[in-house]
């Protein structure tokens, strides 16, 4: 199974300038400072399973951005339902990543409470068409401009390896410089 | 507002189906109140201006994101709340609810104002809009199904 790591800097290396990043707390922010990201990024350090929604008010109130919404499988268990809230909003600039390594890896690397979820299953069922699975960076270099370019909300289901030993930079930037800083021209 | 992010009772339903009449507000169903936070924080770090319309019992399940998002982050967001089970409502089962509003409101320095009936609620929306935007931080109006009538 592939690393963080190297998923996360294809990622950054696919942004294109009308992008935009939301991060879900935990390794994707912590990394993030540290990948010389070149567009806006909001970064939570905090607040699990807000950064879907987070993105989805900022791709409706931004329709000419695309908002990439990275989101931890941990966090997106404990809110499954804002998927059907995106697929009922249909924003066509919306592209959420969902990194799937079966544990809370910030909170200690706790395993999550359930057998291997089905999440595309689960995507599709709550009205997400476009879903893919991606399991490394070859993967995910084809399935992003695809999911960028669709006309409507997408879900990449990236399954990344846990690592208990990774060493996962520290925040790097409090929330009011995240904030100050954050600015959608 | 820009946006209103909503998860409906019959007060706040009633209020949302003026809203979607609306040219100016995009009216947004969430699925459940934390998701309409945080939609509604995305709309105003995005350059709008949202807000959140869901009831007391909603807004109980809102303080992860109040604290971790709105307070952290320092994001205006102004909430108009049913206040289910004060004095003026008529049904019994929202009594509890009623019951620890209040003191839920202060115990989480929830800054808010429980609508005016003798006012006029457009001003009041106004000031709590204001407010929200002076402290970077969230405010919260309190209906009563009598204030929509």
């Amino acid at each position: 199974m592939t690393a963080r790591k190297p998923l996360l800097e294809a990622l950054v290396s696919m942004l294109a300038p009308g992008d935009v990043v939301v991060s879900c707390l935990g390794a994707n922010s912590r990394y993030l400072p540290h990948l010389a990201v070149p567009v806006p990024v909001f970064a939570l350090c905090d607040s699990m399973g807000a950064a879907i929604p987070l993105a989805l008010g900022m791709a409706l109130e931004r329709p000419d951005r695309n908002v990439v919404a990275l989101e931890g499988d941990g966090s997106l268990l404990m809110c499954p339902n804002v998927l059907a809230t995106v697929a009922a909003c249909r924003p066509a600039n919306l592209t959420a990543l969902l990194w799937v390594n079966g544990h809370y890896e910030s909170s200690g690397g706790q395993s999550l409470p359930s057998a291997p979820v089905d999440w595309p299953g689960l995507a599709r069922g709550l009205g997400i068409a476009h879903v893919e699975r991606v399991g490394d960076v070859a993967g995910l270099r084809q399935a992003f401009p695809r999911a960028r370019d669709a006309r409507e909300p997408a879900l990449l289901v990236v399954d990344v390896a846990f690592d208990p030993s990774e060493p996962i930079p520290p925040y790097s930037e409090r929330p009011d410089e995240i904030r100050a800083r954050f600015r959608i021209a | 507002m820009t946006l209103a992010a909503s998860v409906p009772d019959t007060w706040i339903g009633t209020l949302m189906a003026a809203v979607r009449r609306s040219p100016a507000i995009r009216a947004v169903d969430a699925a459940r109140e934390e998701e309409a936070v945080a939609i509604a924080c995305g709309a105003s770090l995005a350059g709008g201006r949202g807000a959140v319309l869901i009831q007391n019992a909603g807004l109980f399940n809102c303080g992860g994101v109040l604290a971790g998002l709105v307070d952290l982050y320092r994001i205006p967001c102004f909430f108009i709340v049913s206040y289910r089970g004060d004095r003026r409502d008529p049904v019994y089962y929202h009594e509890p609810k009623g019951r620890v509003t209040e003191p839920t409101l202060a115990a989480w320095r929830l800054p808010f104002a429980i609508a005016d009936r003798g006012a006029e609620l457009e001003g009041q929306v106004v000031r709590g809009v204001e407010a929200a935007e002076k402290s970077r931080g969230p405010f919260v109006l309190l209906i009563s199904g009598e204030d929509l009538a």
